[in-house]
Formats: C-alpha cells, sequence, structure tokens
C-alpha cells in the first residue's frame, strides 16, 4: 500500500471512529441547543406570523369595511371618540394603559393592525403592526444569521467540538490510544480536524436549513415561490456555504488551541476579543481574521437598528466587501496555516496525564 | 529492522524539577527483560521514553533502529499495554481492538479476523462483545493485553501486565509472554511482584529513584555485587563435618546448620573458590546432594541494590 493510500484509509478510519463521538459526546451537548437556537426562535415567530395573518383574513371575511371605516381616525381624536368609532366599525380592540397617563388601543382591521397611542386621552401616534415583508425579513434573517449565528453559535460550537477533540481525550485520559497507533501525528490531526469538521457542518449546516425553510415558512404562496425563483435558492446555498467556511476556518483555531492550550476559555476570549474587534484593525491584520472573510461572503447584507448602541454598532459593522474567490481562499489559507502549525505541535505532544 | 537491540543513549528525563530517569544507558536485547524497582523509580517513564509518549530531556533512543518519534513504522513492531485504565467511551471490548487494527490500515475482514485472534489469545471471547465499562479490572487488563499484542508486535511493552489478574489468567499471561519471547520477541514487563519476574525474566533492569542501578541476566547481576557474599544452600549427608571443614577457609563466612539439619547455609566471598572446595571435600567422602545459590534471584538483588539505596537515602 503506498503512503498515501494508507494515509487516506487511516484518515478515513479516524473520521468514522471519531464523528459520532464527537456530535454526541456528553460535554458537547449544549452546542446542540446553540446550534438550534434560532431555528426554534425563527420557527416561533414564522408561526405567529402566520396566525397574525389567519386573523386579518377572518376579520376581512366578517366585516371587509372595517378598514375603510377606521381609515377615518385621525391624530389628534379624544380616546372616546377613537372608541366609538372602532365600536361602530364592529371591531374588537384592547386597551392597555401604561404610565405617564399613556393609554394604547390595539386592533386589527382586516388589512392591517394598529396601536393608537393616546397621551392625556388625544391620539398622538398610530403605528402599523401590520406583517413584515417577505424583504424585512430576509434582511432579518442576515442580521440573526451574521450577528448570532456566525459570531456566537458556530464560534462557541466549534469552541466546544474542536477544542475537546485532543483536550477532550487528555481530560479523559484516552488519548494514549491514538499516540500508540502506527499513525503519524499529523494524519490523526487530519483525521480529527476532519470527523470535528462533519460534525459541525453536519449541525449547523442542517440548523441553517432549518432557519431558512422557517423564514420561508411564514410566507405560503407565491411570495416565497417569487423569492426562490430569483435570489432564494442562490442565498440558500450561500448561506450554507458560509457556514460550512465558519466551520473549517474557527475548526482549525481551535483545533489549534485545544493541543496547545489547556483551558479553552482563553483561546475562546482572545478570539472572540480579536474578531469583535476587528472594525479598528489595521487593513493588513482584518486579513487575519475569520469573520472578515466570512461577512464578506453573506449573500445580504445585515442592518443595524438605529436603537443599537453606538460601540456595539462598531463592533457588528461588517468588513470590507472582497470578492467572493478571494474571500474563500483567505479562510482556506488561514486554516491551512492554523493546521500546519497544529501539526508541528502535536508531533511534540506528550502524554502526561496527571498534570493535565 | 536494522538492529535487535533497544538502547538508550544517556538518557535523562525531567518532568519540571522533578527527576524521571537521569543518565540511562541501556542495550536490551530480544527475550523477556523485566523493568524491577518501587514506585516512581523511573519504570513507567522509560517504557513511555521508548514508545514516544514522552521524550527525554537529553539523551537519544532507538527501538531496534526506529526513532520513537516515528510511529508509523514503530507501532507497525511495537504494542505497549500501559497502566493508564480508561479507555474511549463507549466501545465493546472487541470494539476497541477492532479500532486499533483498523488504524493500521488493515482492511475490515483482516482486522476483524485478528482482532478475535488476540481476544481468544487473553481468554475474553465470552465478553468481547460487551462494553468495556462494564469489565472487571481484570478483563480491562486482559482486553488491553488483547489490543497490544493484536498485530503480532516484535517488541510488546507492558506495564504492570499481572495487575488485577486471578492466579489462574496469570499463569496463562505468563505462558502468552513466553510465547511472544520465544519466537524471538522482545518482552519488556515492569512488574513490582518479584517472584513473577524471577519466573519470567531472562535479563532484569534494577531501577531506584530514577537511577539504572544493574542490569543484564540475574545470575550475572548477582556476581557483581562483590560487597555482598554469595549465599548458597548445601544439601549432604555429614553438615557438622562440612561446616567444620569449611571453616577453615577465610573466603568462607558463614555456615549456619539448616533447620532441618540436612543441609548448611553457607555465605562465601569467593564462588569459584568455594566451588574447588567443595569438589575436593566431595572426594574426601562427604556426599553432597545438591548445591543451589540461595540469592540469585530478583527478590535477593532487589534487597542488595534498591532497598539499600532506599534506606542510605
Amino acid at each position: 500500500m503506498t503512503p498515501l493510500a494508507l494515509w487516506r484509509r487511516q484518515i478515513l478510519t479516524i473520521v468514522s471512529l471519531e464523528w459520532k463521538k464527537t456530535l454526541f459526546a456528553r460535554r458537547g451537548l449544549w452546542v446542540f441547543a446553540l446550534a438550534f437556537l434560532p431555528a426554534l426562535l425563527i420557527y416561533l415567530s414564522a408561526l405567529n406570523l402566520r396566525n397574525h395573518r389567519d386573523e386579518l383574513q377572518r376579520i376581512l371575511l366578517n366585516n371587509p369595511t372595517a378598514a375603510a371605516t377606521t381609515a377615518n381616525i385621525q391624530i389628534g381624536m379624544p380616546f372616546d371618540r377613537v372608541s366609538s368609532i372602532l365600536t361602530g366599525a364592529n371591531l374588537n380592540f384592547t386597551t392597555i394603559t401604561r404610565a405617564n397617563r399613556r393609554t394604547i388601543i390595539r386592533y386589527s382591521d382586516g388589512v392591517s393592525s394598529w396601536d393608537l397611542i393616546f397621551v392625556n386621552g388625544k391620539l398622538t401616534d398610530r403605528t402599523d403592526r401590520s406583517l413584515p415583508a417577505l424583504n424585512d425579513r430576509i434582511r432579518q434573517f442576515a442580521a440573526i444569521f451574521q450577528y448570532f449565528f456566525l459570531r456566537l453559535a458556530i464560534f462557541f460550537g466549534c469552541v466546544g467540538i474542536f477544542i475537546n477533540l485532543f483536550r477532550g481525550e487528555m481530560l479523559d485520559q484516552s488519548l494514549h490510544h491514538y499516540l500508540l497507533a502506527p499513525v503519524r501525528r499529523d494524519v490523526l490531526l487530519i483525521g480529527k480536524y476532519l470527523s470535528g469538521l462533519f460534525s459541525t457542518i453536519l449541525l449547523f449546516g442542517s440548523s441553517t436549513a432549518l432557519q431558512f425553510f422557517f423564514l420561508l415558512y411564514a410566507y405560503p404562496g407565491p411570495e416565497s415561490a417569487s423569492y426562490m425563483a430569483t435570489n432564494g435558492w442562490s442565498h440558500f446555498f450561500n448561506y450554507l456555504g458560509v457556514t460550512a467556511l465558519a466551520c473549517v476556518g474557527y475548526g482549525s483555531v481551535f483545533l489549534a488551541s485545544g493541543i496547545v492550550l489547556r483551558n479553552p476559555l482563553i483561546p475562546a476570549t482572545i478570539i472572540l476579543f480579536w474578531e469583535a474587534s476587528n472594525w479598528f484593525l489595521p487593513e493588513l491584520l482584518k486579513k487575519f481574521s475569520i469573520i472578515y472573510y466570512l461577512q464578506a461572503l453573506c449573500p445580504v447584507v445585515a442592518p443595524i437598528s438605529p436603537d443599537v448602541p453606538d460601540a456595539f454598532k462598531m463592533l457588528v459593522t461588517a468588513a470590507a466587501s472582497i470578492p467572493t474567490p478571494l474571500a474563500i481562499l483567505g479562510i482556506l489559507i488561514i486554516s491551512t496555516a492554523v493546521l500546519a502549525l497544529a501539526a508541528l505541535s502535536i508531533r511534540k505532544l506528550e502524554i502526561n496525564y496527571s498534570s493535565d | 529492522m536494522s538492529s535487535s537491540l533497544i538502547t538508550f543513549d544517556d538518557v535523562s528525563r525531567f518532568y519540571g524539577e522533578v527527576l524521571g530517569v537521569n543518565r540511562v544507558t541501556l542495550n536490551i536485547p530480544p527475550g523477556i527483560t523485566s523493568l524491577v524497582g518501587p514506585n516512581g523509580s523511573g519504570k513507567t517513564t522509560l517504557m513511555n521514553l521508548m514508545t514516544g509518549l514522552v521524550r527525554p530531556t537529553s539523551g537519544a533512543i532507538s527501538v531496534c533502529g526506529i526513532s520513537p518519534y516515528d510511529p508509523q513504522n514503530l507501532f507497525r513492531i511495537l504494542g505497549y499495554c500501559t497502566q493508564f485504565d480508561s479507555f474511549p467511551s463507549g466501545y465493546t471490548g472487541f470494539q476497541f481492538v477492532l479500532s486499533s487494527l483498523l488504524l493500521h490500515g488493515l482492511d475490515r475482514q483482516t482486522a476483524e479476523q485478528k482482532a478475535w485472534q488476540a481476544i481468544a489469545k487473553v481468554n475474553l471471547l465470552d465478553a468481547a462483545k460487551r462494553k468495556i465499562a462494564a469489565y472487571s479490572k481484570g478483563m480491562r487488563q486482559r482486553i488491553r493485553l488483547a489490543q497490544s499484542i493484536a498485530h503480532d508486535p516484535q517488541i510488546l511493552i507492558l506495564d504492570e501486565p499481572l495487575n488485577g489478574l486471578d492466579p489462574l489468567v496469570r499463569s496463562e499471561t505468563i505462558a502468552l509472554f513466553r510465547e511472544v519471547a520465544a519466537r524471538g520477541a522482545h518482552v519488556i514487563v515492569s512488574s513490582h511482584v518479584l517472584h513473577e519476574v524471577d519466573m519470567i525474566s531472562d535479563q532484569v533492569i534494577l531501577l531506584a529513584n530514577g537511577y539504572v542501578v544493574a542490569e543484564g541476566a540475574i545470575r550475572g547481576v548477582r556476581d557483581e555485587i562483590s560487597d555482598r557474599p554469595h549465599q548458597i544452600v548445601i544439601r549432604c549427608d555429614k553438615p557438622s563435618l562440612l561446616a567444620s571443614r569449611l571453616f577453615a577457609h577465610d573466603f568462607i563466612v558463614e555456615a549456619r546448620l539448616h533447620p532441618d539439619r540436612l543441609g548448611l547455609l553457607i555465605q562465601t566471598t569467593n564462588l569459584s573458590q568455594f566451588h574447588k572446595l567443595i569438589n575436593r571435600l566431595a572426594l574426601d567422602g562427604i556426599t553432597i546432594e545438591s548445591i543451589t545459590p540461595a540469592d540469585d534471584d530478583v527478590n535477593s538483588l532487589y534487597q542488595y541494590l534498591i532497598s539499600e539505596e532506599g534506606t542510605s537515602k
């Protein structure tokens, strides 16, 4: 057997031995929660939107002129007058009383949902609580994906999975089984890395797919179909690709950290700070950050709410745009360089469980 | 293999400021070699150095011409049964041995066949499909042994391999070591159980406080301890007469009548002179039934070399 064939077989053996152990390790169960939390939230939100839409349709069916009647409601009207218009239009509404003599009337007219805000008994504001359009939801999804999923969920998921590939086995005192096999240590490193990659891509990739599915679940019918016919599939595969590249990049960094450092909190904190402070780094240093490339690859620019504090806004500002092939190449180069350093380090790794 | 020796060339290993082993120079030939010494004497460190699990602070090691840092070649010919009593979680005994063989690059069918053969050798066939977590200590020891012999290694390193084994399994395991050594392999065993070491060893390496205090065949090591008189038991028909004849010579330090009055326990500082003398006395009408060394076993060596060192420090 040629060395290459042997290494390929050994790598496949390591992946087949490791991936289930990696994915279902007791100390890694919280990673599942982290991965699927956004999918759960988007699903709950989609359910809420669908219920809201059903409610509007029911009102429209029962009271088709309600929207026209309530269009007469004007700013400055007293509370009693507004409530009599709504009663006259045969609409159900709820009244919420707040501090500072503020009262809110909440109702739906079959076309939209409204909040009427009264101060000292006079209507001062009228807020449309209608369903967000799919385009708005796509931008919201981009924000969730970039600010939570990439920067926190995949980041910490990779901390949990990749650091434990070696450090976890040190703690379990079982790493020597691999080190006593006729396997080059760099081959072992690649095998372990690929098993971690397989597990994280499976986990976070399926979460990305679910999130995307639930995003569209709130918009059944032509709106979703039209989106999928234009940019939808491209966005979907783009998000899956970014998810996979995030696992490639963060996985390599945390695998190396697990070999070199004993306490996973130290590299996690340092790298989180490094990634978060990407915005103020000089152009050259930005290129040594994973998020710099990942954000450039995201298909939709994530909006930042004006309510977000300035300090936080700076931390989540997208990096400068980079051509897609260069961004992919950037992540692959960083990952390869980090893995090469890890391979040098693992050659000198000693088994001394008592000190771990 | 380009060489049949395992060599340590002036090897030292420190754990921070703690001494593991110091200035060890050894040439270990094939056969059964026992590493003997109290806890902390450096036995496991020597084994870990041979297998590349730890690196020397200074010096060089070669295992039959292969560097310990070349696992791909080293572990094709070497099996190491460590003292670490931990296993990959969720594995059965069979999966544990099989996974190790698959890492050798064997195809699944061959690996399964070899795994079953190794498990049969350690008499664990009935429990092979059970999770290791449910094994007793002795069973865990045996499955580790099965894993270390499964690929028919030329060098077998065993760290306290008889720990936790019942007497029957002990004797079977010792027979297995002998079988491996009989085909020209190295079997390197560390043990605290001195009479077992004595039974199985072709040579011993005695360690104390990280230093090699003696090495070689047990008899050879004993002969080199010149400051201790040799103890010999002589069975004969006239022990009192023999004692009086022996006392006439200054190389006889002590001659005590055996409690059963059918022999003498002799201490002599010159073994060759003693044997010549005995030959002459036998011709003078004393019937000598047997002459047996009483202190060329590992236990005595241990007492002479290690216990004294321990007490002197």
